[in-house]
């Protein structure tokens, strides 16, 4: 059994949950314009989304997607004296993210008409 | 005096990265020193995002990062179980099994749980190949104990039969030690990536 079942933290948990579903198509998402280096990636997602990100999240979130073939890195000298690992969607990655985007939208449509009927009754 | 700063700052770095780089054992070399270069050139960028490298900047690059314990166990768990998951020969799944069992009590339960179930498939299988250099002798056996109990026996077949013992199943061992054997292996491997997808699912939230 799990503990915890007063509403607070069932509800932070599930929104918890959430954003760390959506993080993976975030990031895809993020890097569909071209590659970027972590710390671009995190001030994409925050100043494109209303996404609370953690660093400490999304930095093995990226290794783990490069594992799974979705994104390859390179790393490339900067002027800041100090090389940065930059990141881009594979072949794979680019299809994925297609595919999660159109999930996201279907899902996202089916549940805009079951919570309408919730905003009008603010 | 900058200079002096700057190379606390340095410390602060190094210290976090030393110690992240301990609590990520079990990865291997390559990866580890990937993470690491990678994290010290995200802390310099932004620590140094005001100019100079600080003991304020780095320390509050360091809190947005999370412990090295819990930054290291994100990356190792990830990057094991995903390797796991991707991978179905038995051999990567004990490998990224045994790496997640020191990392964890959770791994290690279902490490032990792996191999047992590994061995006796993989018994059931040689069983039904040895049948065939020891027609006699290897099969499945019904052996009368002292206390007038009886144990069920694998029976590889070297050595005399059992005083007093039943085979059970025949040449049947055959078809269904290879057939069951092969099923264990297979429903063993389901369990351990089971297990590490929901081990995953409830502890590599993100720190809300």
């Amino acid at each position: 059994m799990k503990e915890g079942d007063r509403d607070g933290e069932v509800a932070d948990k599930w929104e918890v949950q959430l954003r760390k579903g959506c993080l993976e198509l975030a990031i895809l998402a993020a890097l569909w314009g071209g590659k970027l280096y972590g710390l671009e990636i995190l001030r994409r997602l925050e100043s494109d989304s209303d996404l609370i990100v953690s660093e400490g999240t999304v930095y093995p979130l990226l290794s783990r997607l490069k594992t799974l073939g979705l994104v390859r890195s390179e790393w490339v000298e900067s002027d800041s004296g100090h090389p940065r690992k930059y990141y881009a969607l594979t072949a794979a990655g680019k299809h994925r993210a297609v595919e999660m985007a159109a999930t996201w939208a279907r899902f996202s449509s089916s549940m805009g008409k079951l919570l309408a009927p919730l905003g009008k009754g603010r | 005096m900058p200079m002096a700063i700057e190379n606390d700052a340095q410390q602060l770095i190094d210290a976090y990265l030393k110690s992240l780089r301990t609590k990520l054992r079990g990865l291997n070399r390559d990866d580890i020193n990937e993470i690491v270069e990678e994290l010290r050139s995200h802390i310099q960028d932004k620590a140094a995002s005001s100019g100079e490298l600080t003991v304020a900047g780095v320390t509050a690059a360091l809190a947005a990062l999370g412990t090295p314990e819990a930054l290291a166990r994100e990356y190792a768990t990830d990057a094991l179980l995903a390797r796991a998951e991707f991978s179905r020969s038995p051999l990567r799944v004990l490998d990224s099994l045994f790496r997640w069992a020191s990392l964890s009590a959770a791994g290690f339960l279902v490490l032990v749980s792996t191999v047992a179930g590994y061995f006796l498939g993989g018994s059931f299988m040689w069983c039904a190949v040895l049948k065939l250099v020891h027609p006699h002798t290897a099969g499945l056996w019904l052996i009368p104990l002292s206390d007038g109990g009886f144990a069920v026996s694998l029976r590889m077949g070297f050595g005399s039969p059992p005083i007093d013992g039943r085979e059970l199943l025949g040449w049947w061992i055959l078809p269904l030690g290879l057939i069951g054997g092969c099923a264990l292996v297979v429903l063993t491997t389901r369990f351990a990536l089971w297990s590490a997808r929901q081990y995953r699912r409830s502890h590599l939230l993100p720190q809300a």
